[in-house]
């Protein structure tokens, strides 16, 4: 899922026409001492179907930055997102891009 | 605590390990203690007749336990939308985690050998369980302000020295799960 996809789609409620085009919503995760590198990979595998090569490079700029954005798109596709991510233990919050 | 090797992949689908009797205790014993926090959030009924029909538990407002926010932590950084979200979702992840230390548990008192052994699905459960638990243990041993130098100097009759044990053995062992697990994903 890359970001180009995602924001070319159209949000199904126009709930602030000034700020909704063209700014997704992004998923972070954020640096947790308890989580296993391994483990935090292979979640990014397993709910996003990554490759283990940009689940890796996810996981590792979590652990140096404190946060990444690993998924971007629609208001209701991010909370789904969250609510996997917090099934798995992962410290996961969303947002508008502010980019 | 020493387990011989933690899980391996045994063939596509099951996922093996040995466990001596304090290890299944152990475990056992987090797992209820895991589904008796969870258990804490269950309360008041829903005043909306609707809501009840639903099994909503209408809980809007993060947990004041440091353990239970950890596991059901804030969606959103603005509280307003943070709660809209918790409102309606803080219940399924509240019953999966419940179901992941439930199914750790069953497994473990229901099978009288010291082999357990996980189909793909069991595994996913434990995974979860497993990390559960490590992250209410993390909380207790404030991880997050503690580096693993300071615990590990921790002394004898210090009651953290035997917690902080069970959390590295978990983490070593869930880590032996994912290694075995890494296959199926990598294909």
């Amino acid at each position: 899922m890359s970001i180009q996809e995602d924001t070319k789609e159209k949000a199904d409620t126009i709930e602030d026409p000034v700020f909704f085009v063209d700014r997704p919503w992004i998923t972070i995760v954020w640096d947790d001492p308890v989580n296993l590198m391994s483990y935090v990979t292979y979640v990014f595998m397993t709910v996003f179907e990554y490759s283990k090569e940009r689940a890796e490079t996810l996981m590792l700029q979590v652990h140096n930055e404190g946060r990444a954005v690993v998924s971007s798109g629609r208001r209701e596709e991010m909370e789904r997102d969250v609510q996997r991510l917090h099934e798995y233990g992962l410290w996961a919050t969303l947002q508008r891009d502010d980019q | 605590m020493t387990t011989n090797s933690g899980f391996s992949r045994h063939g596509k689908n099951s996922f093996i390990a040995h466990f001596g009797q304090q290890e299944r205790d152990v475990l056992v014993n987090l797992s209820e203690q895991l589904v008796e926090i969870l258990a804490e959030r269950i309360d008041g009924q829903p005043t909306d007749p609707l809501e009840a029909m639903i099994g909503f538990t209408g809980h809007d407002s993060p947990p004041d336990d440091e353990v239970l926010l950890r596991l059901l932590p804030n969606a959103y950084a603005d509280p307003v939308d943070s709660s809209e979200f918790r409102r309606y979702t803080e219940s399924v992840l509240r019953e999966k985690k419940r179901m992941n230390a439930m199914a750790i548990r069953s497994h473990l008192l229901n099978s009288d050998k010291t082999e357990v052994a996980l189909d793909h699905q069991t595994a996913q459960a434990w995974l979860g369980g497993m990390n559960d638990i490590r992250l209410a243990l993390g909380v207790r041993l404030n991880v997050e302000a503690n580096s693993h130098e300071q615990l590990e100097l921790l002394s004898p009759d210090d009651p953290m020295r035997g917690v902080y044990a069970v959390y590295s053995w978990l983490g070593w062992l869930q880590g032996t799960l994912v290694d075995s697990l890494m296959d199926d994903v990598e294909g």
